[in-house]
């Protein structure tokens, strides 16, 4: 999960005399069950079946496996944009709310985010099929005369996935839209601006940190999803993550499952450094 | 000093955890209510031999791979697909099968290999829910007839014997002229219902798909129609053509427990073990001497009682383009 972790109170603790011993246990076990695991994967890559770069040869030249890439670019897109226009108002209704509802509406928020995902995609499942709730419903109130197509497609991996991102624009906004202060909106309604101008001139702006923050981040947790995608989605609309899991499970080609992998764990890292380039909240403060 | 005593502690835990695990032993198959049914007959072996069997799942030939590779297998029986099976003893993943354990004189000789024998064996038939729909498609072709039988219809989405096979058969190959597989015909044939297929990737996922009528129609496992058909719900097999291919046991190489192992294999495939297994499925025996234990009504729903147009998908044959044939199969669903 990419997360800007290194803030400048971080920095400090870990100038900070002998206190580096603490980090260590934790980064032991990073490197020991992650990094050297990933790297041992990725080699594969480039050792298998023989050593060279057919596997990335024959990803990155098959129009079949670009369309992988681009369906995997276009969903975790639809997911970011659909998650920063419904999160924004929630997370601002949220920041203005008396702080005795807004706990309990975050609670709602958060306790969605702890029941089981593969629980949601399913009932998410139920929902949308062509003979859900959803559906029966427009078609005994008479709104639509056959079923709408809403899942095993673009549309049902778009809403199960919004779903389950939603919170984390929300979370990261709601901080950034708190500590901005009112005063400074009056100010700009008393200086004649309307709602409209308030809003893409003053708030927008002083909120952009937050919401690059959280937009970023799901688009990141997006592009590497796979329980979601693989249950809502068809085949044609296949992501990333699940060419992967068929080379892996499926095929038993490591090596074209490890190039998958790195392409991307690439794509990934050139957007965090992005976020920290541009983006990064601390700085922006 | 400390990076040593942390590896010292995770060596005497893992350590103590392999000790503890010396008595027992783990299978693993695909879950659902096939498995299920196949820890009546592990049950029954812990009964008789005192080794506790540990239900793990679903098999997965990657994590499989993993641990014979880096020489930790904690799987030592495994149900996989027997075109696998077969692949997989030659491509040396496997323990040779003792077979001063395992008694192979009463086993279906077709599934029998010096790396693995048969566990079951399936069909997949043409699956229709009776309450969803007017007339429900009998036949392969049928079930590629998109104007005879509109709307969804749902087939296994995994690159395995079935689904190209039942192509060809829709397009008109005669049973025995299937193999080798025409490929290219057979994409063509299923590009003409690609829009109108749900795939499934589990069995219970096909169950749910066809109770729900969200797709009221396709390509089963004849077990799988079995057990929706005791829950109430219409489900009708037809056995047109009913296409065959068995799931195998096989020991993963550098098992710790390969003796516990053949000794689980032989009891998981005697007569006694078959025939339950069989009762509780829909699924057919592969212990020669099955047949005869079960009742009539159950012996006749089997799969080998439907030999009439059956076709045996051919496990030589995927087990040498199983590779060939997934590349392609993925690459076409993805497109």
């Amino acid at each position: 999960m990419v997360m800007s972790a290194t803030t400048d109170g971080g920095q400090r603790t870990l100038r900070r005399d002998g206190s580096f011993g603490y980090v260590a246990p934790g980064l032991l076990l990073i490197v020991f069950f992650f990094v050297v695991p990933v790297l041992m994967l990725l080699m594969r890559s480039v050792l298998e079946p023989a050593p060279g770069l057919q596997n990335y040869v024959e990803l990155l030249g098959s129009t079949t496996y670009l369309r992988v890439f681009m369906n995997t670019f276009i969903v975790a897109g639809l997911v970011t944009v659909v998650s920063v226009l419904i999160g924004y108002p929630v997370a601002w209704l949220l920041a203005i709310m008396p702080d005795r509802w807004s706990r309990l509406v975050l609670a709602i928020i958060i306790l969605s985010m702890w029941t089981n995902l593969l629980a949601r995609t399913y009932a998410w499942m139920v929902l949308l099929q062509r003979t859900g709730v959803i559906n029966k419903t427009l078609l005994s109130l008479g709104i639509i005369d056959k079923p709408l197509s809403l899942v095993n497609n673009l549309v049902g991996v778009t809403i199960g996935m919004t779903y389950i991102m939603l919170p984390f624009v929300i979370l990261p906004l709601i901080g950034v839209l708190k500590s901005i202060d009112p005063a400074i909106l009056r100010a700009a309604a008393l200086c004649g601006a309307n709602k409209r101008q308030c809003f893409a001139r003053v708030l927008l702006p002083l909120s952009l940190p937050g919401l690059a923050a959280g937009a970023l981040m799901v688009f990141v947790m997006s592009l590497g999803y796979y329980v979601t995608p693989a249950l809502l989605g068809g085949t044609s609309n296949m992501m990333l993550a699940e060419l992967v899991a068929q080379f892996v499970q499926s095929l038993v080609n490591w090596g074209m499952g490890g190039a998958a992998a790195l392409v991307l764990l690439i794509v990934t890292l050139v957007l965090y450094a992005i976020q920290l380039k541009f983006f990064n909240p601390n700085r922006a403060r | 000093m400390k990076k040593h005593t942390i590896i010292a502690l995770f060596a005497i835990a893992f350590g103590f955890a392999g000790q503890a695990n010396a008595a027992d032993m783990v299978f693993t198959s695909w879950g659902g209510t096939t498995q299920d049914a196949q820890k009546e007959y592990a049950d029954s072996f812990t009964e008789n031999t005192k080794i506790n069997v540990v239900q793990d799942g679903p098999t997965d030939y990657g994590k499989l791979k993993a641990m014979i590779e880096s020489g930790n297998v904690t799987w030592d029986v495994v149900d996989v697909e027997g075109d696998y099976a077969v692949q997989a003893g030659k491509a040396g993943l496997l323990e040779k099968l003792d077979f001063t354990i395992i008694d192979k004189s009463k086993l279906d000789p077709r599934f029998v290999t010096d790396y693995s024998v048969g566990s079951f064996y399936y069909s997949f038939v043409v699956g229709c829910n009776k309450d969803a729909v007017d007339t429900c498609p009998k036949t392969w072709a049928d079930l590629f007839d998109t104007t005879k039988f509109p709307g969804k219809r749902t087939f296994y989405k995994w690159s395995a014997p079935g689904v190209i096979e039942a192509a060809l058969l829709a397009d008109g190959v005669p049973a025995e002229k299937l193999y080798p597989l025409d490929l290219d015909r057979a994409f063509k044939k299923l590009d003409t219902i690609k829009a109108d297929i749900i795939w499934w990737d589990s069995g219970a996922q096909s169950q749910q798909l066809l109770a729900s009528a969200e797709a009221p129609y396709g390509s089963f496992w004849n077990g799988r129609l079995t057990a929706l058909a005791l829950t109430g719900v219409t489900a009708e097999t037809s056995w047109a053509n009913n296409i065959t291919a068995a799931d195998s046991l096989v020991v993963p190489k550098g098992t710790k427990n390969k003796e516990a192992a053949m000794k689980f294999i032989a009891h998981a495939t005697s007569a006694e073990s078959q025939t339950n297994f069989a009762a509780a499925t829909g699924y057919a025996p592969i212990n020669l001497d099955s047949p005869a234990l079960m009742d009539p009504d159950t012996r006749n729903s089997l799969p080998d009682k439907k030999a009439e147009g059956q076709v045996n998908a051919d496990m030589n044959y995927w087990a040498e383009h199983r590779d060939e044939i997934g590349k392609r199969w993925y690459a076409w669903q993805a497109k």
